[in-house]
């Protein structure tokens, strides 16, 4: 079970890395007469009928059932786009830009949690095993941290900082504040682990062989706390997801043309848009999918421990 | 142990959830289609009483008209203050108000204003012109730091007032004014007798501010404010000593009480109308809900009055201040208008409208719309879509595609790059910027688009950081010789290269001169024709880009009756007073 | 437990100060102001009148000073953007965010905990399972989606009102109709916050019930002839408590992020949709209030938690006391 939940996991990483390859669609190509086409559905024979605009007011279409087109994977249906989730209210469509934003949304949680259990490993290892008043005051520092009203934090760092920004720089901007928000709780279990790893005879016999403090971290304290680390990962991950997709849904994440899970919801704000609509929720569905894939990789962690 | 069926149970779990929401929607789709209309039961139409309820989205900062200009604070103003003449937003004549009648003299310098008799306040303290007086007083006065003061201004010069007895208003003009009295529908009047005091004290700008009691916030108008609860609702009822009379000599308004409701949220204000707890909203439907409300507008519980054309237009522009472009390579094409025209040429006005209004558009070339019937000239330069001749003017200006990539560079290599700002959460605007994004791309122009909150973008506007803006300006009058502070290179919505102290090109220069010219002559139609002259000369070097003009929308329940509509804001209660419900709400005990 | 009580105090005190002061400064620091808002067609002159008027003209020090000089006398300033003491403006957003947050705790309890003692207490069987497939499957959405997708299926159905916390026709309503009307408005927001919680909830109660299970003196219980009813109700469930009364401190935590987002989407007018527009609007002293209340919440929602562990746990209380 757990190979199969990190099989899922995996298998959404690769799909977000490989977005290029698999979109039909560039993310920001909108089909101008095609504002909110509904889901084509495929025949049998792989192929669909495209639609044609029946009212542009009320963005109704019918599907020509006299014409088809291929699937966009095989061949050129240059005469019609073919929208297999819906198109948004730019006429792009909402399968590429779910992959691509796959990408972007997935890839920054990667990033930030990577920082986040990087730093507080760093951090929480030199505590515990430093310990005085450096471990003091680095747990205190994660205490308060960790008491934040951490959304409350994020809002007012993004919102304080310009608006105008590239989608890059907005990628590294929002993973550090991410890390900056994260790290205190992975710091407090390996400060712990290494508190008391630190007296261990192992961790001794490498002291009198003359290891450095870095060396003893690096080498015998921190690979202690693997285990512990790659839980905390699974946790963090899930919740930067989600975290971006908040940041953007309220305008404080990425810019429009950029496509990412956050972005692609800020369009369902619009109850009205939503109901006739609902294949713009989409994205939520594929929040939805990626932390039930890490919520059953932490669970079945718990089983274990438990029985 | 049990972890096999725990997987199986959450992968049917979800397969269930899907293929309900599959059915239920196909199946919502099929009942959609068939709509079962339900005819209202309208009671006998009683034009008297009822309550009317609306929504805001934000809450008034404060009550003074006079030093804000907020929506909030305009409506409170025009339900509840006065001015001596008012323009009709419909016709857009000019109407007695508080003066019943008024005389020009020959020189049309001074105008006599005779006020109606028997007004009073609803305290019960008479209105005079001891009020009028003060009004202007504190509008001139620069401790009060009034927002009315620039549109109360001849060529910069105050006009002079005086008040031979209690009913009678003399304001003389500094020079002849084509709109003549309609100058002072840009005036509103303040009570003495409750502001005197705080403009004594050079703390007028902070009378009447959002907590001032109920009590002193004295009405001449048609409703008064009677219960504010701050973040849900102001309430305001029928002023019992409002002086109008309707045509059978009955009093108004029609209506007992209009209650606004606080609704930050545009979509949630949509809702609130689907579900019929709001009889209207304060601005039109946006395109893409028009949809959304059809369903109700079938079962005749909302009606969609088509306003026609809107007189605003969103408005594209370059920065055009010399000084942003001194040390930027770009500037040597920027500021060009072969530029202008150049991206004039490449957007398809009509592929627009269906973008970005879903059809109901139209286009239009300047910055007065069809919507504004007397001053819309037809007869202006149109640049009719055409990337040949866009490219043709493009390469006029030495941009060329130099390099491997699919953008255009100047002969020094800089690359045809600009920046656009545009306000967040406007959804025809971010459509309308990603259009012109698009429509550019094949030109070889690219466009960098930033949405950004309303405050930052006017900051950015006024202190000239920007290369180009895509925005919505509302003009706030539809005579062009009131809103002078946009057409006028010194003006303060001189949006393009604001508050100039000498012209910065020929042709603005030319424009000063006629549009001074347009509001210093009296004959309407050479008023027409100079302004057509000035909309000619805009065509021809497209200081700012229109591309199309919205059809305005605005959903009224049913039960609301005899609104008269405008394209002005507020669309429907500039006239409140003449405004009735059907079946009145059954009265229901108050809650204290 | 005094002296333990105190230093949580002054540790929360400690925390609304830096949150609020540092919320201050930073709004401060950031491009634009209150003004900005109503510059255009106003001119330069009357603008930086209104910025005199509202003392943003001084420097960042001076009005970080007079702030907190007000703060000391519990007066946090007058919110720019509605002309309102912070104070009153903060309390009844406040209120109205508790409500939504006391209201998905007891919803989250009430789901939680029963069905967390009844899948902990059986070790197979389908009724565990599937509780346990749909407690996973609920820690997976979160309020952001829960939110979304509730108010979806009430567009589509008409069966609850979207959006606000009361109708619009809520002036003049008795009692009883208001009250009906609020708790019309209440269940989607309350159901999107509540749903992750009782879902976290159940998983612990239910890995904590099935450790005291196996503790000897529950088995000695049950070796005493009391049914496994009683002797859940008796002895295992007080004895699993602990971790489920320490998971409180650490829902309210969440409850205050999660509440932001659902506030936003259903339009809850509540502290978080307030933050919102305070930061939006960039109205200092509303902005410093918020983060400041944000905090005090938080630190209360620790401090009950560690007063309920307390009396759940004598060795907590002992350790206060050494």
């Amino acid at each position: 079970m757990t190979r199969r939940a990190a099989l899922f996991v995996l298998a959404l990483i690769v799909f977000a890395v490989s977005s290029p390859l698999l979109a039909p669609y560039e993310p920001g190509r909108a089909f101008r007469d095609y504002l909110h086409a509904p889901p084509m559905r495929p025949q049998l024979s792989g192929v669909v009928h495209p639609l044609v605009l029946a009212d542009r007011l009320e963005q109704r279409y019918e599907a020509d059932t006299t014409r088809t087109v291929p699937l966009p994977w095989f061949g050129a249906g240059l005469d019609a786009p073919v929208f297999l989730l819906g198109s948004d209210s730019f006429g792009r469509d909402v399968l590429s830009r779910l992959l691509y934003g796959a990408r972007t949304s997935i890839g920054l949680a990667l990033m930030a949690t990577l920082g986040a259990v990087t730093l507080g490993a760093l951090a929480g290892a030199w505590a515990g095993y430093r310990g005085g008043w450096i471990d003091e005051s680095v747990m205190r520092v994660a205490d308060f941290v960790l008491v934040l009203p951490v959304i409350y934090v994020v809002l007012v760092l993004r919102a304080v900082l310009p608006l105008v920004l590239p989608a890059s720089t907005v990628f590294l901007l929002v993973s550090w504040i991410f890390v900056a928000v994260g790290w205190p709780f992975v710091a407090k279990g390996v400060r712990a682990i290494v508190a008391a790893e630190r007296d261990r005879e192992y961790v001794q016999a490498a002291q009198s062989l003359g290891a450095g403090p870095a060396r003893i971290l690096v080498h015998h304290l921190i690979p202690a706390c693997a285990g512990y680390l790659i839980v905390q990962a699974t946790l963090l991950l899930p919740a930067f997801i989600i975290a971006e997709a908040t940041l953007s849904f309220v305008g404080l994440g990425f810019p429009d043309p950029v496509a990412s899970w956050g972005t692609m919801l800020a369009e369902t704000a619009n109850i009205g848009s939503v109901a006739r609509f609902p294949w713009t929720l989409a994205p939520a569905a594929a929040i939805f999918a990626v932390v039930l894939g890490t919520n059953l990789l932490t669970a079945d962690h718990d089983t274990k421990n438990d029985r | 142990m049990n972890r096999q069926p725990r997987l199986l149970l959450s992968v049917l779990l979800l397969g269930a959830v899907a293929f309900a929401g599959w059915r239920w929607w196909s199946g919502a789709q099929e009942r959609a289609g068939n709509g079962n209309e339900t005819e209202l039961v309208i009671s006998e139409v009683n034009p008297r009483g009822g309550t009317l309820t609306t929504s805001l989205r934000s809450e008034p900062r404060s009550f003074n008209r006079l030093v804000m200009q907020a929506v909030p604070t305009e409506l409170f103003s025009i339900l509840t203050q006065g001015k001596l003449v008012r323009v009709n937003r419909s016709t857009q004549e000019v109407e007695p108000s508080l003066a019943e009648k008024w005389s020009v003299s020959a020189d049309n310098l001074t105008y006599t204003l005779t006020l109606r008799d028997g007004v009073t306040w609803s305290d019960g303290t008479p209105f005079t012109s001891a009020d009028a007086l003060f009004s202007f007083q504190a509008v001139y006065d620069p401790k009060a730091a009034s927002v009315l003061t620039s549109g109360l201004l001849i060529n910069g010069v105050p006009l002079k007032v005086s008040a031979p007895d209690a009913r009678t208003v003399v304001v003389k003009y500094p020079a002849p004014f084509g709109p003549g009295i309609r100058l002072l529908d840009n005036l509103n009047i303040a009570p003495k007798h409750k502001l005197q005091a705080a403009l004594a004290a050079g703390k007028f700008a902070a009378a009447w501010a959002a907590g001032t009691p109920i009590a002193d916030l004295v009405s001449i108008g048609p409703f008064m404010l009677t219960r504010y609860e701050s973040g849900q609702r102001l309430v305001f009822d029928r002023n019992p000593r409002y002086w109008k009379k309707d045509a059978a000599g009955q009093p108004l308004p029609y209506l007992d009480q209009v209650i606004f409701e606080v609704v930050p949220d545009q979509n949630a204000e949509l809702v609130r109308l689907q579900s019929g707890q709001l009889d209207m909203l304060q601005q039109q439907v946006r395109p893409e809900d028009i949809a959304t409300l059809r369903p109700l507008v079938n079962q005749k519980k909302l009606q969609l009055l088509e306003l026609g054309v809107g007189a605003d237009a969103d408005v594209f522009f370059f920065n055009l201040r010399p000084a942003k472009w001194a040390k930027d390579p770009r500037g040597a094409w920027l500021q060009r208008k072969e530029f202008r025209q150049a991206i004039s040429h490449a957007v398809d006005r009509e592929a627009f409208a269906n973008t970005v209004f879903l059809g109901a558009g139209v286009p239009i070339w300047g910055p007065v719309t069809p919507g504004n019937k007397n001053w819309f000239s037809p007869n202006v330069t149109r640049y009719p879509f055409s990337l040949e001749r866009a490219r043709a003017l493009l390469t006029g200006l030495g941009l060329a595609n130099r390099d491997a990539d699919e953008w255009l560079e100047d002969e020094k290599g800089t690359e045809a790059r600009f920046s656009v700002l545009t306000y967040r959460g406007n959804s025809s605007l971010e459509r309308s910027v990603a259009v012109l994004r698009d429509d550019l791309k094949p030109l070889g122009i690219a466009v960098d688009v930033s949405a950004i909150e309303q405050g930052a973008l006017v900051d950015r506007m006024l202190g000239g950081d920007f290369d180009a803006i895509f925005f919505v300006y509302s003009a706030s009058s539809l005579d062009p010789a009131m809103s002078l502070d946009f057409w006028l290179s010194s003006g303060s919505a001189h949006i393009w290269n604001i508050a100039q102290k000498t012209p910065a090109t020929e042709w603005e220069r030319e424009i000063d001169q006629l549009m001074l010219k347009q509001a210093a002559t009296i004959d309407e139609a050479e008023r027409k024709r100079i302004f057509d002259q000035v909309q000619q000369i805009f065509a021809a070097n497209l200081p700012a880009l229109y591309f199309v003009a919205p059809r305005l929308y605005m959903g009224v329940s049913t039960r609301v009756g005899d609104v008269t509509p405008s394209i002005m804001r507020p669309q429907l209660l500039w006239d409140a007073e003449h405004i009735t419900v059907r079946q009145p709400a059954p009265s229901k005990p108050a809650s204290q | 437990m005094g002296r333990y009580l105190l230093r949580r105090l002054g540790f929360a005190l400690l925390l609304v100060f830096v949150v609020s002061s540092s919320a201050l400064l930073l709004t401060q620091l950031a491009p634009g102001d209150i003004t900005s808002d109503i510059a255009l067609g106003v001119d330069a002159e009357t603008r930086e009148r209104m910025r005199v008027e509202l003392g943003l003209d001084r420097p960042i020090a001076v009005q970080y000073w007079s702030w907190l000089s007000g703060v000391a006398r519990l007066d946090f300033g007058r919110s720019l953007l509605y002309s309102r003491p912070v104070t009153t403006l903060l309390s009844e957003r406040a209120l109205n965010t508790a409500v939504l947050a006391t209201a998905a705790i007891l919803l989250a309890t009430l789901i939680g905990l029963p069905l967390g003692v009844y899948s902990g207490s059986r070790a197979r069987g389908l009724g565990p399972a599937i509780v346990r497939a749909i407690s996973v499957a609920g820690l997976s959405v979160p309020p952001l989606v829960g939110s979304l997708f509730l108010v979806f299926i009430a567009a589509r159905t008409g069966w609850l009102p979207v959006g606000g916390m009361t109708s619009a026709s809520g002036v003049d309503m008795a009692w009883g109709a208001w009250l009906a009307d609020i708790g019309s408005h209440m269940p989607i927001p309350v159901m999107a916050l509540a749903l992750p919680l009782a879902a976290s909830l159940e998983r612990l109660q239910s890995q904590a019930i099935a450790g005291a299970n196996r503790e000897p003196f529950v088995a000695a219980s049950r070796a005493r002839g009391l049914t496994q009813r009683e002797s859940i109700v008796r002895h295992a469930w007080p004895a699993s408590l602990r971790p489920v009364l320490g998971l409180y401190g650490v829902m309210i935590g969440s409850l205050f992020s999660g509440s932001f987002v659902v506030e936003v989407v259903t339009s809850w007018p509540g502290l978080g949709r307030l933050m919102y527009d305070a930061l939006r609007a960039r109205d200092l002293y509303l902005v410093a209030g918020c983060a400041a209340s944000g905090a005090v919440f938080l630190a209360l929602g620790t401090l009950v938690a560690d007063v309920l562990l307390a009396i759940a746990d004598p060795r907590v209380r002992a350790e206060g006391r050494s």
